[in-house]
């Protein structure tokens, strides 16, 4: 399957042209890694700063399900950007990405993250001040926040080890 | 080292690197691992100066006074700031002739200190009549100068910075 996949995107016209985007135009490929890291730090100032509202330690005189419906609009965008951008390497080069346990560490932090965004965003959105109704809600909020916390820690420091991810598997 | 090199004080530069610990990040998975760590912490004082830049332009957060976004958000840029020193300057140790010389890297420490002067000039001389304007969504121009020019520098300070890595 990932074979099948990896080899047909690899083979594909838009590998290609990616390819040819990013050795041809001038400074591409350190301009997309900037609007990729850009994006990171609108995803901390989103989601991150959220989840340490839950616990408590940020943004005191905020709003908690103010903040989810005025912040995480900007989440959704900036992890628009994170997925062009991202996907012009991944597109370029699908073995290099494919193969790369990083890469896969990344995605399985990744997707439970987005997952738990989606979910805190919702249900405050179809009941406003839902996580601050009641105290076992406020409870499930923290542990949220926290397993969230973690998730997109990870999914960071994953990221800039896909570059690295020999020194985790053949070195010395 | 390169001996024709013009730039000021390359024997320390040289010495730097030549230090165990410089050479210990250089050699092992410090690198990657400080590296990682510095994304993290940029992650932090970018996007929390974004977000008191976008207050400060007009665009967000409108129904709190510009103050309390300034004052709950910035002990987090600096604390995030510190960790990012500390972990960049463990990077910049491992080839510190190179980088001092790296002309990415040369802009980058060039638009640094403009993001503090143009933070300076907020902090020292327009937040003194912040009382005019502090809970209006319309801000006066010289916040909405001061969001705009921090928004740009710090733009090009993640240019230059990623850029930096490409031509090391």
């Amino acid at each position: 399957m990932r074979d099948t996949v990896a080899n047909a995107l690899a083979e594909s016209s838009l590998s290609e042209f990616a390819v040819y985007l990013l050795g041809n135009v001038p400074g591409l490929p350190p301009i997309a890694q900037t609007f990729h890291i850009a994006g990171i730090c609108v995803v901390v100032g989103s989601i991150v700063l959220i989840n340490l509202k839950f616990l408590g330690i940020a943004a005191p005189g905020q709003n908690l399900s103010e903040m989810i419906e005025r912040l995480m609009p900007w989440m959704w965008w900036a992890l628009l950007v994170n997925a062009v951008s991202g996907s012009l390497f991944v597109v370029a080069r699908p073995i290099r990405y494919f193969y790369n346990p990083v890469f896969a560490y990344k995605f399985t932090f990744l997707v439970p993250a987005v997952i738990l965004a989606f979910l805190v965003y919702r249900l405050s959105k179809r009941e406003s001040a839902f996580w601050e109704n009641s105290p076992s809600r406020r409870t499930t909020g923290r542990v949220i926040a926290t397993v969230s916390l973690i998730l997109w820690t990870g999914v960071i420091l994953a990221g800039r080890w896909i570059a690295y991810s020999e020194y985790l598997w053949f070195y010395e | 080292m390169n001996e024709e090199s013009s730039f000021p004080f390359m024997a320390f530069w040289a010495w730097l690197q030549a230090l165990p610990l410089s050479e210990h990040i250089g050699f092992t998975w410090w690198f990657p691992f400080l590296e990682s760590i510095h994304v993290l912490a940029i992650g932090l004082v970018v996007g929390s100066i974004f977000m008191v830049d976008l207050r400060l332009l007009g665009l967000a957060a409108l129904r709190y006074p510009a103050s309390r976004i300034t004052r709950e958000l910035i002990p987090w840029t600096w604390a995030a700031f510190i960790v990012a020193a500390i972990t960049g300057f463990g990077l910049f140790a491992t080839r510190a002739t190179a980088y001092v010389e790296n002309p990415a890297f040369q802009i980058k420490f060039l638009l640094l200190p403009l993001a503090a002067i143009n933070m300076a000039v907020f902090q020292f001389r327009t937040i003194r009549a912040i009382v005019d304007w502090d809970t209006q969504p319309r801000t006066p121009i010289e916040a909405k100068v001061a969001g705009a020019m921090s928004l740009l520098l710090w733009m090009g300070v993640l240019l230059a910075g990623r850029w930096t890595g490409h031509l090391i």
